[in-house]
C-alpha cells in the first residue's frame, strides 16, 4: 500500500474539531456511519455477506474443501481465514504479493472469529483421521472509505451464519447449515485529533494516530485485541473504549440477529 | 470445451435448459458508481455472472519503465475473486487471468484516447465475484461502462458477447450447463455504433456456416447489450 | 479512422466556469462515447467531442452544450490538468535543496523552483520554509506537452496556507459551487463568515470560525450528493 503525504492542516483542523466534540464528517465520537448488511448475496459461495459502512464495502464468501485432519487433532476440522484488498478498493492499494497491511487485516479478523470459539471444529470432522471440512472465509474489499477491520468482521461473521455445508456435491451427505453458535462482533477505534473515536473514515485514519480493535463476544469475553500503527495509549483510554466497546457491540449484533 | 457425451442441452423446439431460443442471451443488470471512492465504477450481472469494475486514473505511469512518451498505457487487472468458482479459486498468480487482462488492454486500448495523456496510466481493476461463464465478455463490458463512468474520453464503448455451439446447434451466449457441453466458444469485442470489432478469440470446432451463424447472433445480441450499457449510463448523472 | 480525431485539451474551457451552470431553459441532453451528434458541417467539436468522416461524435458521457458554433460536453467527472495561470491548492510532497515538489491533484506533481518560492529562500533552506505535508495557494507557470508543469508563488494571493482547511470537489462541479456571476460563492461566504478561495484544481481553502467551517462543509456535501443522486 503506498502511504499518501498526510497534510497538515488536516492533522491540525481533526485536533481542533475534537477540542469542540466534533468530527469532519458532523458524527458523534462514538457513533458509527450508516451500516448496510446483506447475506446470501453470491450465487457460487456457500455462504456470503456484503456490509457497507458509509463508503466502505466489503465482500465475504465462504468455502469448503476436503482436508486431511492434523495428525494431532484426527476429529477435528479446520477454519481459514483470508483478506485481500485488491487494487479495486482504492487509489492506494497496489498490485502484488498480499501487503503487510492486508495480511494485519486477516488476521485479526481470523483471530476474533477462531477464538470466539463460535464454529465447532469437531462438528467438521467427516471420517476420524481422513476426511474433515475445512471452513475458508474469503474476505474481499469492494471500497475502502476507511475502517475495513469492522467491516471485514462482522461480513465474515454474517457470511458464516448463513453457510451451508456442501456435502452432496462432495457426496459425502447430505447439505446442512453450518453450526455457528457465537456472534464475535469487533469494534476499532482510531486516536483522532489527540482522542478516540469509532469507526474512523479515511480522512480520520490519514490524519490519526494508533488504532486499536476489540473483539467481543456475546457474554462480553473478550476475544481478540490489537493495537495497530504508532501511537501511546494509556489504561484509562483504553478502559474507555472498551466500555463503548462493549455497547456497540450489542448493537451490531442486534442488527445481525434481526437479518 | 468439455465432452460432447449424449447429454440433450436443446429440445427439438430449439428451447434450451434455460428456457432461451438460439439467439436470446441471459438477463443483464448494469449499475454504475458502486465503488465510491474510485473516479469511475460499474457493476454487471449477466446471468449468474458478476464483474465489479473499478477505474483510477489518469495518474503517474509507475513503474517509470512503462511510461510512453506519446501516450498513456491502460493498466487492466482482471482477477477471479476465490470464492467467484464452485471450487474455490486461490488467490495469485494465474496464468489464464494474465491472457485475459492482456486481451482486455488490447480491446480498450483501440479505443480509449490516449494521445491526450502521455506519461499517464489509468488503472482498471476487473474483479469476478461471481462466475457462470463468459466472464471475460463481462469483464469487458463492464470495464467499458466504468470507463465511460470515469469521465475518459473513448471513441466507443466496446460491447463483448460470445456465442457458442451445443449438440450441433449454434447459439448465443453460453450458460454454465452449456458451457461445460459446449463444443465451441466465439467471444468478440464490438463497437455497436459501427459494428467494428476491438477484440476476438475463438476455441472449439465450427464449420463456415456455423461460424456466421455465430457471429451475426453476437453482432445482434451486442446492440441489445448496448441498449442496458446506455440506459445505465444516462440514468446514474445530473 | 479518416483524418484522425480531433480533440481539444482534456480541461473545461474558461469561460463556460465563469458563468457556472448554464442548463437554463432548455432541455439537456446526457450524451455517452460514441453517440452520433450529428453532422459536423457549420460546427466546431468542442471538450469532449471529436469530428471524423464529416460526424460529431462524443467521447466523454456528460451534459451537450450547444453554444458559439460549437458543441462540447460537460462531463459527469474529470481529473484535474493543469493550464497555465490556473490557481491552484497543492501540497507540498518532497523537496530538494533549490525546489519543492507539490501535488496538485492532478496525475503529475508540479515543481516550485527555489526562485518562484515565498520570499528570499537560503539555497539549502527549502525545508525550513515550507515543509512535508504544508498546503500552499500558488498559480501554474507553465505547462510542457507532456503534463509537467511549474508553479509559482510570485503573486498577489499566493502564499502558505496556515490555518483553516482544505476541502475537495469533483472539478466539474466548480461552476455550480460559484454560481452565476459568483452569487452562490457570495452567499456561501457571507452565511458562514467564512473565507473561501476556490482554486481550479478543484480545492478550496476555507478559514473562519470552526462553526462556520462546519456549515460550509455540510453545504459541499449537499452539493456533491445531489449531483450524485441525479438531480439538476
Amino acid at each position: 500500500m503506498s502511504i499518501p503525504i498526510v497534510p497538515n492542516l488536516l492533522r491540525d483542523h481533526l485536533s481542533a474539531l475534537a477540542h469542540s466534540d466534533e468530527r469532519i464528517d458532523g458524527r458523534g465520537q462514538w457513533e458509527g456511519r450508516l451500516l448496510e448488511v446483506e447475506h446470501s448475496i453470491l450465487p457460487r459461495a456457500e455462504g456470503s455477506a456484503r456490509v457497507r459502512m458509509g463508503d466502505t464495502i466489503v465482500l465475504a464468501g465462504v468455502k469448503f474443501q476436503i482436508m486431511q485432519p492434523y495428525p494431532d487433532r484426527p476429529n477435528q476440522g479446520g477454519l481459514m481465514c483470508s483478506a485481500e484488498v485488491r487494487p479495486v478498493a482504492g487509489r492506494n492499494w497496489e498490485a502484488g504479493p498480499p501487503s503487510p497491511e492486508s495480511i494485519e487485516l486477516g488476521r485479526v479478523v481470523d483471530r476474533g472469529i477462531r477464538e470466539s470459539g463460535c464454529i465447532d471444529v469437531d462438528s467438521l470432522c467427516i471420517i476420524p483421521g481422513e476426511k474433515a471440512w475445512q471452513v475458508i472465509l474469503d474476505l474481499f474489499a469492494v471500497s475502502d472509505d476507511g475502517n475495513l477491520f469492522d467491516a471485514f468482521a462482522l461480513a465474515g461473521i454474517v457470511a458464516l451464519r448463513n453457510a451451508t455445508v456442501p456435502a452432496e456435491r462432495f457426496e459425502v451427505g447430505d447439505d446442512y447449515p453450518l453450526g455457528v453458535s457465537k456472534s464475535p462482533i469487533m469494534c476499532s477505534y482510531h486516536k483522532v485529533g489527540g482522542r478516540f473515536v469509532y469507526d474512523a473514515d479515511s480522512r480520520e485514519e490519514l490524519g490519526g494516530d494508533e488504532r486499536i480493535h476489540i473483539t467481543l463476544g456475546d457474554d462480553d469475553n473478550v476475544h481478540s485485541l490489537q493495537k495497530g500503527l504508532k501511537g501511546i495509549f494509556t489504561t484509562d483510554e483504553f478502559q474507555e473504549i472498551m466500555d463503548n466497546a462493549r455497547k456497540r457491540t450489542k448493537e451490531i449484533r442486534e442488527v445481525m440477529d434481526s437479518l | 470445451m468439455g465432452g460432447y457425451g449424449d447429454v440433450q442441452m436443446i429440445d427439438e423446439n430449439g428451447i434450451r435448459v434455460d428456457g432461451r431460443g438460439p439467439a436470446d442471451i441471459r438477463p443483464i443488470t448494469i449499475e454504475t458508481g458502486v465503488v465510491p471512492v474510485a473516479d469511475g465504477s460499474c457493476r454487471m450481472t449477466w446471468g449468474t455472472n458478476e464483474a465489479i469494475v473499478a477505474v483510477y486514473g489518469p495518474m503517474e505511469a509507475h513503474p517509470r519503465k512503462i511510461q510512453r512518451q506519446d501516450r498513456a498505457v491502460l493498466d487492466v487487472a482482471y482477477n477471479m475473486a476465490p470464492f467467484s468458482t464452485t471450487d474455490r479459486m486461490r488467490p495469485g498468480f494465474n496464468r489464464r487471468s494474465r491472457e485475459v487482462s492482456k486481451v482486455t488492454k488490447d480491446a480498450l486500448e483501440s479505443v480509449v484516447m490516449l494521445e491526450l495523456y502521455p506519461r499517464s496510466k489509468i488503472r482498471i481493476n476487473i474483479e469476478i465475484v461471481s462466475a457462470e461463464a463468459g466472464t471475460r465478455c463481462v469483464g469487458l463490458t463492464a470495464a467499458s461502462v466504468a470507463l465511460a463512468d470515469a469521465g475518459i474520453p473513448m471513441t466507443e464503448m466496446v460491447v463483448s458477447v460470445a456465442s457458442g455451439k451445443i449438440n450441433d446447434i449454434v447459439v448465443c451466449d453460453l450458460n454454465k450447463e452449456e458451457d461445460n457441453y459446449g463444443e465451441a466458444d466465439l467471444p468478440m469485442g464490438i463497437l455497436p455504433n459501427t459494428g467494428e470489432l476491438v477484440f476476438l478469440q475463438m476455441d472449439g470446432d465450427l464449420s463456415q456456416d456455423e461460424f456466421k451463424q455465430a457471429w451475426q447472433y453476437n453482432m445482434d445480441a451486442s446492440k441489445e447489450i448496448h441498449k442496458i450499457m446506455v440506459d445505465a449510463l444516462r440514468g446514474n448523472s445530473s | 479512422m479518416n483524418g484522425g480525431p480531433v480533440a481539444r485539451p482534456d480541461s473545461m474551457t474558461k469561460g463556460k466556469r465563469a458563468t457556472g451552470s448554464r442548463n437554463h431553459g432548455r432541455a439537456s441532453l446526457l450524451v455517452i462515447p460514441g453517440e452520433d451528434l450529428g453532422d459536423s458541417e457549420g460546427k466546431e467539436p468542442g471538450h469532449g467531442v471529436i469530428s471524423t468522416g464529416g460526424r460529431l461524435k462524443a467521447v466523454k458521457r456528460g451534459m451537450l452544450r450547444d453554444g458559439g458554433g460549437a458543441i462540447s460536453v460537460e462531463p459527469t467527472h474529470t481529473t484535474y490538468f493543469p493550464r497555465p495561470g490556473d490557481l491552484v491548492i497543492g501540497y507540498i510532497e518532497g523537496c530538494t535543496n533549490n525546489l519543492w515538489f507539490v501535488e496538485l491533484g492532478a496525475p503529475f506533481n508540479a515543481i516550485l523552483p527555489m526562485s518562484l518560492g515565498p520570499g528570499k529562500i537560503d539555497f539549502g533552506g527549502t525545508r525550513s520554509v515550507m515543509d512535508i505535508g504544508d498546503a500552499i495557494i500558488c498559480r501554474i507557470q507553465e505547462v510542457e506537452e507532456t503534463h509537467s508543469s511549474v508553479v509559482t508563488m510570485k503573486g498577489m494571493g499566493l502564499r502558505k496556507i496556515r490555518s483553516g482547511v482544505v476541502e475537495e470537489v469533483d472539478p466539474h462541479l466548480l461552476g455550480r459551487l460559484i454560481g452565476k456571476g459568483g452569487e452562490s460563492l457570495r452567499r456561501m461566504k457571507e452565511d458562514t463568515a467564512c473565507r473561501i478561495v476556490v482554486a481550479d484544481n478543484g480545492r478550496m481553502w476555507i478559514d473562519g470560525e470552526l462553526d462556520g467551517i462546519l456549515e460550509v462543509r455540510r453545504k459541499l456535501n449537499e452539493l456533491s450528493s445531489i449531483a450524485k443522486g441525479g438531480g439538476n
